[in-house]
């Protein structure tokens, strides 16, 4: 029975809730409530990606609702984000929304709830929120594995300026942990325990491989890392336009902007958008992209152009009319025509930009590469333009460009020819100028004329026309036809007067004549020649105006003077002209240029009026003259140089400068101290006058030694240093010296050739080869003694060819003067009554006064008997080095000391006088020498010593017979 | 046969070669003639000698580089960041015989080639300014080439060895980039201290 109660109780308290159920049902409105809510997250990217659906919606019923979504962090109470997501709505239709999380999703615990209502007009009883799901937990860090330490996010990409939130999960409490970034230590958050959030604020691009940041803690090993990666920021494109050129294709353009600079490079796409077509082009270009035109006429186009990188998309915009963005085409078949001396005519066509439009063309002509013309035309299809003004024979390039002419958008590309103009005459004559000189009685002229210039050519010249005129017979031509491009012709006149007549000739016609004329007379008149000058801006010439009628001036000079072919020129003037300046490009320092001016008369004739001379640009002498020194004194000396050219100078030269160094500490009158280069002192005089080429250098000291140099000066400076000249004046009486020197070795000299030429003379007179015994000094000695029985022998008493005997008694001792004349003996060793012509036996005596040593080269050849085969005595003076003994004794004692016995014969030339003696003295037949007797050279004995042996020997008084 | 492990064992060494290939793979079947497609060189063992010394010359120079190249805190840090904390690297043993010393040697070129590999690859695209770098890195991987070469060819001539199971580092592909860095630099610092002792060794 209890248990039917307890199950009649449980089955009626069953029904109670069931109906109490049912009530509630049938109150309240159906909720359409978000189902299977999915919750996944995407750790590069740090998003949550939540996805549901709504089950209880009608089969085919599509509601618009509105789903709000709470987001909480660690604790579901701690709600971070809550977003209502509007969206239509299908029956079991898969709803997705995501979620970008600031905090790294492994940095804390995310919880998600979700709930739906209605939001659609067509069932406003159901605008109510459903219940709340239940919270979806994502905890990526219980899935982060056992590692002590953990930093992220990982690899973050963000733009430059971005914020950035970093964190670490640490797995021990009790370290420690500090982060780095570039170095510097940050500061964060303890979110919980175990995990420290760092923010960071509008962070810098810092280089292209990304940025360290590192957590280390203070006990262990541990440091873990991220790279952040910042970009630059991504930049929309720029001067995004668009235009056609043929109405099919638009082409449109833009600028990218800056690289992202990093490496890993993030890829960038653009993407264009029309509005209008709706059409849609992903674009392969970086920078361009082709559009084409619809062909429904679709005049007006919105363009969107999108670029895209991971972090950022970037959208420019452009409205236009196409009409309005048309770039013609370059012109074509551009021709040239009807070319004349200055006309043409361009032609050219343009290909359409619709049947109505006008295009406007623009034509410029250049000349030499300028622009002469410009000019716009408008065209539709074909162009047409006439060119005038234009100068014969020129080249010339045109070039034509077209523009919409309605709305102008840009200019074609320019199409250009090239044409040159037909030649005309030449317009001018030719600057005409002759050279005349005088050749054997001919005159010669050299004729000079300038080219024309390409406006006065009007063409190619092909010959000048020189054409002679004969004044003094003026219906005598003469034509001569010179090929360009000469530029002048050497013609050979008589005395004549001549006028001629230069043309010059294209292929079209002949220049106006130049005429100039040749006169008979030359009429050179002496012109001083005057100095100008020169400047920078050249040669500033004046003149004086000519009384009689001048038809002009002209001047004329050499541009390279030094040169035989001096390239000569010339310059035209008017008649009422009196000054020029005369510049040329080659002008150069240092050059002394020569002008000169003629008169033009109205004959044409041109007759010299003025000379000038000058430098453009005076330089300092270019070398020194050679000096010759003369005339040195004690006191003075003279400087010439006299063979130095002044006129070859860089410069007029204005006088020389003398240097003179001395010892002397003072400058001698006329000078004045100056310092050299070398910093030496020396003293300087100054020659004013530059046609003095001698100078006197005086009041100079005897002795002393100076040096010197000379150099020229111009209104520069000086000439190059050079070296000194040393000179040392020569002593005070030195000269005096020379005065009586000279004139003694002149006379001595003298003397000596006389005695040279009148040698025979003086041998005869001085040492004959036979002394004159009677003007030997012995006969004064003798007659001193006052001995009348010394006589001088004579050739009358000797007898010749015979021997005198002489007996000398042994032990006798005489002197001379008491020696007893006795009669010789003679012994005859040729008949005496033989003539003396004849050959006979002959006898060679010695005479001992003679060298015995010389006498030898001359030996007798006809006696074979040499003197040292003679007896002893005669041996005894024979020795060359006994003579000075025996002849260093007195003789007279010497004789008394011989022995007797030793000697007792002598023999005695009877030819030859033991004494000097004049051969003039001798007899008038004297005997042959050379056939019986010989004498040997004299030996040069001293006279003190010769002469008293010889006395004494020669002496027969002295001699015993 | 022999045409056929002629062509077995270069295509095998090509397969060896590539970059982050995480499992171990025979060099060559285990019953596959021993066979080399060039005569060996005849003084192996003295070039090998040299290829070790010349690795080791360069050893440090190329870590240097590789921290340097790396940035802050990899120079300051060397002990906690390029440690030679390398788990699985092959083990070396210096007092074996000839024929242990270069089957380990073996082995520890082919770990570290197929490592070099992933770094230049890693560091082409993080560091592509680093030139220096760029060119050691390579310059090494050639020399280790060639010396895995001559010591197959050692193995193969001396003892007849045509099979040797290697095994590699893992493939830092999937890694983030401070990890990428951090790896490179402890291969690097352990194979600077491997290779002196490997170099000692011969």
């Amino acid at each position: 029975m209890a248990l039917f109660s307890a199950f009649q109780t449980t089955f009626l308290l069953a029904l109670l809730s069931l109906k109490t159920y049912q009530s509630e049902v049938l109150s309240e409105p159906l909720s359409l409530a978000p189902e299977s809510l999915e919750v996944s997250i995407d750790s590069a990217r740090q998003c949550l990606h939540l996805k549901w659906s709504v089950h209880n919606l009608a089969y085919h019923q599509e509601l618009k609702m509105v789903f709000q979504i709470e987001i909480s962090r660690i604790k579901t109470s701690n709600v971070i984000w809550v977003e209502n997501y509007s969206t239509t709505v299908k029956r079991n239709q898969v709803l997705r929304w995501s979620w970008e999380s600031k905090l790294p999703l492994e940095c804390a615990k995310h919880s998600v709830r979700m709930r739906g209502a209605v939001d659609d007009a067509q069932v406003p009883e159901l605008r109510f929120w459903s219940n709340w799901t239940s919270w979806e937990e994502v905890d990526v860090q219980s899935s982060l594995g056992h590692d002590p330490l953990f930093v992220f996010p990982k690899d973050k990409l963000v733009e430059e300026g971005s914020n950035v939130t970093i964190c670490y999960v640490s797995r021990s409490h009790q370290n420690n942990i500090s982060c780095y970034l570039e170095g510097v230590r940050m500061h964060g958050e303890q979110l919980d325990p175990n995990v420290c959030v760092f923010h960071l604020k509008n962070v810098p691009f810092i280089r292209e491989t990304g940025t360290n940041i590192y957590c280390k803690a203070d006990q262990g090993d541990v440091i873990k890392g991220i790279v952040l990666f910042v970009s630059k920021v991504f930049e929309e494109p720029k001067d995004f336009s668009c235009e056609t050129r043929d109405l099919k294709t638009l082409n449109c353009t833009w600028a990218p902007g800056s690289d992202a600079g990093l490496l890993t490079q993030l890829s960038q796409s653009y993407t264009l958008f029309e509005s209008f077509s709706g059409k849609k082009t992903l674009c392969k270009y970086k920078s361009w992209c082709n559009w084409q035109v619809s062909p429904d006429s679709q005049e007006m186009y919105n363009f969107t152009l999108t670029a895209e990188n991971y972090l950022r998309k970037r959208s420019v915009h452009l409205l236009f009319n196409l009409t309005h963005r048309v770039h013609p085409m370059a012109p074509f078949n551009v021709f040239v025509k009807n070319v004349s001396a200055t006309n043409a005519t361009m032609t050219w066509k343009v290909h359409s930009i619709g049947n109505y439009s006008t295009l406007l063309c623009q034509i410029e002509l250049y000349g030499e590469g300028k622009v002469i013309q410009k000019q716009n035309v408008s065209v539709k299809v074909n162009g047409k333009h006439l060119m005038k003004k234009l100068e014969p024979s020129t080249e010339y390039a045109a070039q034509v460009r077209c523009a919409n002419a309605n709305h102008f958008w840009k200019w074609s590309e320019w199409t250009r020819r090239n044409f040159t103009t037909a030649e005309a005459a030449p317009s001018e004559a030719p600057d005409v100028w002759r050279n005349v000189k005088s050749v054997q009685g001919h005159c010669v002229v050299t004729l000079f004329w300038k080219p024309l210039s390409k406006l006065q050519a009007n063409g190619k010249i092909l010959f000048y026309n020189v054409v002679l005129e004969n004044l003094d017979r003026p219906s005598t031509l003469k034509l001569l036809s010179i090929p360009a491009p000469a530029n002048g012709t050497e013609l050979t006149l008589d005395r004549c007067s001549y006028q001629i007549h230069v043309t010059a000739n294209n292929s079209v016609g002949t220049s106006p004549a130049s005429v100039i004329a040749v006169s008979g007379d030359p009429g050179n008149k002496e012109v001083e020649e005057e100095r100008v000058k020169g400047t920078e801006d050249g040669f500033c010439l004046s003149w004086k105006p000519q009384p009689g009628d001048v038809t002009g001036y002209v001047v004329e000079w050499c541009e390279r003077p030094g040169d035989p072919l001096c390239d000569l020129q010339w310059k035209n003037l008017g008649p009422n002209t009196t000054s020029t300046v005369v510049s040329s490009d080659a002008f150069r320092p240092g050059v002394r240029y020569n002008f000169r001016i003629y008169g033009i008369s109205t004959e044409r004739i041109p007759y010299l009026l003025e000379k000038k001379t000058g430098y453009s640009q005076e330089l300092v002498p270019s070398d020194n003259p050679q000096v010759l020194m003369s005339n040195l004194t004690s006191y003075s000396f003279t400087l010439s140089w006299k063979d130095y050219a002044a006129e070859s100078q860089p410069g007029f030269v204005q006088g020389y400068s003398l240097y003179l160094k001395s010892k002397a500490a003072r400058c001698l009158p006329g000078s004045e101290k100056a310092v050299l280069s070398d910093d030496s002192i020396c003293c300087k005089y100054k020659i004013d006058n530059p046609k003095q080429k001698t100078f006197v250098v005086e009041n100079l000291q005897p002795a002393s030694f100076y040096e010197f140099f000379l150099t020229p000066y111009t209104s520069v400076g000086e000439g190059p240093q050079g070296a000194f000249t040393k000179v040392t004046t020569p002593d005070e009486y030195s000269h005096i010296l020379i005065r009586i020197i000279l004139p003694m070795i002149f006379s001595i000299l003298l003397i000596m050739i006389l005695c040279y030429l009148k040698s025979q003379w003086m041998k005869e007179k001085c040492y004959p080869d036979i002394p004159d015994p009677y003007k030997s000094s012995v006969l004064s000695l003798i007659k001193s003694k006052e001995n009348p029985r010394l006589t001088i022998m004579n050739v009358k008493d000797c007898i010749p060819d015979a021997i005198e005997v002489i007996n000398k008694q042994e032990g006798t001792r005489k002197s001379l003067t008491e020696t007893e004349p006795t009669k010789p003996t003679y012994l005859y060793l040729l008949p005496t009554e033989k003539s003396h012509s004849g050959p006979g036996p002959c006898i060679c005596f010695e005479n001992f006064t003679y060298n015995q040593a010389a006498s030898d080269s001359v030996s007798c050849g006809h006696v074979p008997v040499t003197p040292k085969a003679q007896p002893s005595q005669l041996g005894l003076l024979t020795s060359s080095e006994n003579v000075p003994k025996a002849l260093g004794k007195n003789y007279v004692n010497s004789l008394g000391e011989i022995p007797a016995g030793e000697t007792n014969l002598n023999y005695v030339s009877q030819l030859a006088s033991p004494m000097c003696g004049d051969k003039s003295s001798l007899p008038t037949n004297p005997p042959e020498p050379a056939l019986c007797s010989e004498y040997k050279t004299q030996m040069a004995i001293p006279m003190g010593l010769a002469s008293p042996p010889s006395i004494t020997l020669l002496d027969e008084g002295e001699h015993d017979h | 046969m022999k045409v056929l492990a002629a062509g077995v064992v270069p295509l095998l060494l090509v397969l060896h070669w590539k970059h982050g290939a995480g499992s171990p793979l025979p060099i060559t079947p285990v019953n596959a003639t021993c066979a080399t497609r060039h005569p060996c060189h005849s003084n192996l063992m003295n070039q090998i000698r040299n290829q070790l010394a010349q690795l080791n010359g360069s050893a440090n120079a190329l870590f240097i580089l590789y921290y340097t190249a790396q940035g802050e805190p990899f120079p300051n840090n060397l002990d906690k960041l390029c440690g030679p904390n390398v788990t699985d690297f092959p083990p070396f043993h210096a007092n074996g015989t000839e024929k242990t010393r270069l089957v380990e040697l073996y082995r520890i070129i082919a770990y570290l080639g197929a490592s070099l590999g992933n770094i230049t690859r890693d560091q082409k695209v993080l560091n592509p300014n680093a030139l220096s770098l760029h060119s050691k890195l390579n310059a090494t991987a050639d020399i280790m080439r060639g010396l895995l070469s001559n010591v197959l060819c050692r193995l193969c001539n001396k003892y007849h060895m045509a099979h040797v199971d290697v095994a590699y580092g893992p493939d830092t592909s999937g890694k983030d980039v401070f990890q990428k860095k951090k790896l490179g630099c402890q291969l690097l610092g352990k194979y600077k201290q491997v290779i002196a002792v490997v170099a000692q060794a011969f």
